[in-house]
């Protein structure tokens, strides 16, 4: 792409709007010309057009620093602030998109698509329901509560790890992208696990333990899928799917473990020790009994419809070098990952 | 009609911290709020809070720094108690469960901070502001504070000298309610939108002190802007004062430090006004590139912009393309803080609408007087949010508030509906687009109403003024939708903000001589004896115009605080 100093360049905003109308909801996109140079945002954007051109377009917007949280939104296939994203980013093959739109356009350079976040009602045009979202961060009981385990000592490195989760500024976009959330609406989500992570590693906090035992609760910690996409969603490097890591090993170091989560986990990593690779069937039998796994059937059915059921004989399962599978699982049993100090990011997929 | 006991307009560090006081004494307190709490604007301050809590520190000395930072027309009374109280309010807050920075033994950390003779202002990494107001909106949470979350306000209502409520519109629906209330504070922050050059959220634009002003509290200290030194060139986003209090450098454009010229002992750490007008003036000279300086922290070396700066190094980044790792920052002086809002007693309660109270940024206490030091502004909010909630729960409890004022508002909701209507009702053609009103309000306050003012250009700003108040009378909306109409809310915030803007530009004309933030290039020096006096600003709706008044500074008596040349 030239950097030309020519102007006024210009490119098209495809905007998903949408109106609700007798409780139902009607979209379609429309299209925007707008100028921009190398400084301009999709929020100026926006801005521009409704300022100039359309003044009933709706969207939240207020710091326009990345520091409120009001202006996530979808753009080009994901969430991000509007007021942090820049023109000159998208365009041209700037950035890949990771994942297909269904209103995507692909291969149109000169074309910003912008629409509401994902897994929230739309209210109007850009603007979702964000009372859903704020009542999952209130389920978790969000504030310090006096308790047993209460430490009065603070030190300097006491709150490293409650820093690392306390830059969210809720904007949802975690939430909006989350895939956990796509398949149980229910699950509280990212944004509400790393607020509950912020309590539980803080030393003031009372009730550590009682917590964990309600995170590990259905739509909790272990409700995650770990797909990671919480982490590339959210534009103040959280990292929530770490949080919720490390809310899990915190729970299972604190014996929290009857729940079918942590049974799974530790049937995977005794497997994988084991053989190398996972055994399903037998993960499944383990994880949720008998009776659990006999009400599975029509779902390991449906999956063998589409070619999706593995080998469901528990023999020939071995992988060639299990040596070096041991000698990870030896490394890591020597370095843990840290839940409790540092608040250096362990990388997506840890623990 | 829906009745509380306390309603609160503004959820931002002030007003969760005065509904704090509120919900926990057992009344019923309501929180309005047109954005989310957490949306607030307090949630961009990054430097920290000032409060002298390290026992070789005094608050007598935070006092001075203080009544000197606001040149010597801040409200004595308010400023001693306000500096009193400050160790106590972060420790309260800390106690809530705010992660403020430590050190090594435990004690909260402190850093310095402009204008102020001790390394006193507390912090939380360079988010300080996003850390409280979080940790208050849990608290608002946890002790069930009822909040009106997307509401705007339409109008503040009153009866016989007594505020009664609030008209506020349900933004999700459009629809439109009375609040009756025994006590009402407005706590809805600043208004320095009106600016082209600003580090305001674009939600500022002064909705709480018009509605109070048009409910007849006056304002007062209009005059007093603050402009930022370090705002980013383009897109004046805040870089924090609290770089300069770690080491950072101000250059011009021949790359050579200039601070030595204007305050030889504080340089770049001097208190705002004065830096900021040295780099106007460096500016002028032909020391600037594209209208700026430049902000410089190379020499403090990556591992520590790492550790102490990391949002700011992001910001300057995202929104300007530079890693002030390896090259200077371009900044510019940016309207920041308005000192200006509802005139209030000690406590925080309207000197003319009883029952009308005003916390933060939207009350003019007056701590700051002519100029805010920096990490006063968060100090400030929850000081007197604490101090103006307890006297509203005394007020509503034990003065007039207790019988409280029955008042049937379906007849200001008729009237705010009507309003409503005729805007909506406005033709296209022949009218006005509110982003041709907006954008040159903001142009011309910036060029005639900002750092360096004279008769002449506030002259130009005046006529601006009245070129915008004619503008709104043909304003039209293209949304004539009810529910999430956004455009009809801008265009009702655009005319709080002229009204802002009118007695800002009002006050400037009158005062007619140099001091803190307004600096009169006809009348370069500080007057004491004609202006050691706080300019009211109230509204006629008669002339819907801006009358002005006077009222005293509330002195102590105290020798120390008597008005000495100010040098930094």
């Amino acid at each position: 792409m030239t950097t030309s100093q020519v102007s006024p360049q210009t490119t098209t905003l495809r905007i998903l709007r949408g109106t609700v109308t007798n409780g139902k909801l009607v979209q379609q996109t429309q299209d925007f010309t707008v100028p921009y140079d190398a400084t301009t945002t999709v929020l100026g954007a926006l801005e521009y057009v409704k300022g100039e051109l359309d003044g009933s377009l709706t969207f939240r917007r207020s710091c326009r620093a990345s520091i409120c949280g009001s202006c996530a939104m979808v753009v080009n296939g994901r969430s991000r602030l509007a007021c942090k994203t820049k023109i000159t980013d998208l365009l041209g093959g700037n950035e890949g998109k990771n994942i297909a739109s269904a209103e995507a356009t692909v291969g149109d350079a000169n074309v910003i698509e912008v629409g509401p976040q994902r897994n929230q009602p739309v209210l109007k045009d850009l603007v979702v329901d964000i009372a859903p979202f704020y009542q999952k961060v209130k389920d978790i009981l969000p504030y310090v509560q006096e308790g047993p385990e209460q430490e009065e000592h603070v030190t300097k490195d006491s709150f490293s790890q409650v820093n690392m989760v306390s830059n969210c500024i809720m904007c949802g976009a975690c939430y909006s992208d989350c895939t956990a959330m796509v398949e149980n609406p229910s699950f509280i989500g990212p944004a509400a696990l790393a607020k509950a992570y912020r309590f539980v590693s803080d030393p003031r906090e009372g009730n550590k333990t009682e917590r964990l035992k309600e995170l590990s609760e259905k739509n909790g910690i272990w409700d995650c899928t770990r797909c990671g996409m919480c982490i590339d969603a959210c534009p103040k490097g959280v990292a929530p799917m770490e949080a919720i890591v490390k809310l899990r090993s915190l729970a299972m170091e604190a014996g929290i473990t009857n729940n079918d989560g942590a049974r799974h986990a530790m049937v995977f990593k005794d497997d994988i020790a084991t053989w190398g690779v996972l055994n399903e069937p037998f993960m499944l039998l383990k994880t949720k009994g008998i009776l659990g796994s006999i009400a599975q059937i029509p779902n390991a059915l449906n999956l063998a419809k589409v070619g999706k059921i593995p080998n469901p004989f528990p023999f020939d399962h071995k992988v060639d070098k299990l040596d070096e599978v041991k000698a990870i699982y030896a490394e890591l049993k020597k370095n843990p990952l840290d839940v409790k100090t540092k608040a250096a990011d362990s990388g997506p997929g840890a623990g | 009609m829906v009745k509380h006991d306390i309603v609160i307009i503004g959820a931002g560090l002030a007003g969760l911290r005065a509904a704090f006081e509120g919900v926990t004494a057992g009344l019923n307190t309501a929180v309005v709020s047109k954005i989310h709490p957490l949306r607030s604007h307090s949630c961009a301050a990054q430097g920290g809070v000032n409060a002298a809590i390290n026992p070789k520190d005094d608050w007598h000395h935070h006092a001075y720094d203080t009544v000197k930072g606001a040149d010597f027309v801040g409200d004595q009374d308010s400023i001693d108690m306000m500096c009193a109280e400050a160790p106590q309010a972060v420790l309260d807050l800390d106690k809530m469960g705010c992660p403020f920075s430590r050190e090594n033994d435990g004690t909260i950390a402190q850093r310095a901070f402009g204008g102020q003779n001790f390394p006193r202002t507390a912090y939380a990494a360079d988010r300080t502001g996003h850390a409280m107001l979080h940790t208050l909106w849990e608290q608002a949470i946890k002790y069930g504070v009822h909040v009106y979350d997307e509401y705007f306000l339409m109008e503040i209502t009153s009866d016989a000298g007594r505020a009664t409520g609030a008209v506020v519109m349900d933004i999700r629906s459009g629809k439109l309610q009375h609040l009756q209330a025994k006590a009402v504070c407005v706590a809805t922050g600043g208004y320095g939108r009106m600016f082209a050059a600003n580090t305001n959220a674009m939600t500022n634009t002064g909705d709480g002190i018009a509605h109070a002003m048009r409910a007849g509290a006056p304002a007062a200290d209009l005059e007093f802007v603050q402009f930022h030194p370090t705002g980013l060139l383009r897109s004046g986003i805040l870089i924090s004062e609290g770089v300069r209090g770690e080491g950072a450098y101000l250059i011009g454009a021949d790359g050579q430090r200039f601070m030595q010229k204007y305050a030889p002992n504080k340089l770049e750490l001097a208190s705002r006004d004065v830096v900021s007008r040295s780099m106007v003036t460096e500016i002028n000279n032909g020391n600037g590139q594209n209208g700026g300086v430049f902000l410089d922290v190379r020499h403090l070396g990556k591992a520590l912009i790492l550790e102490r700066l990391p949002q700011i190094r992001q910001l300057a980044m995202d929104f300007e393309g530079v890693d002030p790792i390896d090259q200077p920052i371009p900044v510019r002086p940016t309207c920041h803080y308005t000192m200006g809002g509802i005139r209030t007693d000690k406590l925080g309660q309207s000197i003319a609408l009883k029952g009308l109270f005003a916390a933060g940024e939207a009350a003019c206490v007056s701590v700051h007087g002519a100029n805010r030091l920096g990490a006063n502004s968060l100090l400030e909010t929850i000081v007197f949010g604490k101090i103006t909630g307890k006297d509203m729960v005394d007020f509503v409890n034990n003065r007039e508030g207790r019988d409280g004022v029955a008042t049937d508002g379906s007849h200001a909701v008729a009237k705010v509906s009507a309003r409503i209507a005729a805007l909506k009702g406005r033709p296209r053609e022949g009218g006005v687009r509110q982003n041709t009103i907006r954008d040159t309000l903001v142009n011309e306050m910036q060029e005639n109403c900002s750092v360096f003012r004279d008769e002449a250009r506030l002259n130009q700003a005046w006529a601006a003024i009245q070129t915008a108040k004619a503008g709104l009378a043909k304003l039209y909306v293209d949304d004539k939708s009810e529910a999430f109409n956004t455009d009809v809310i801008t265009a009702l915030e655009l005319e709080n903000l002229v009204l802002m803007a009118e007695g800002t530009v009002a006050t400037a004309m009158e005062r007619k001589e140099s001091r803190g933030a307004h600096s009169r290039t006809d009348f370069p020096t500080r007057d004491d004896e004609n202006w050691m006096t706080h300019i009211t600003a109230g509204y006629d709706h008669a002339s819907k115009g801006v009358v002005l008044g006077r009222d005293a500074v509330r002195t102590t008596g105290n020798p120390q605080y008597a008005p000495a040349e100010r040098k930094y």
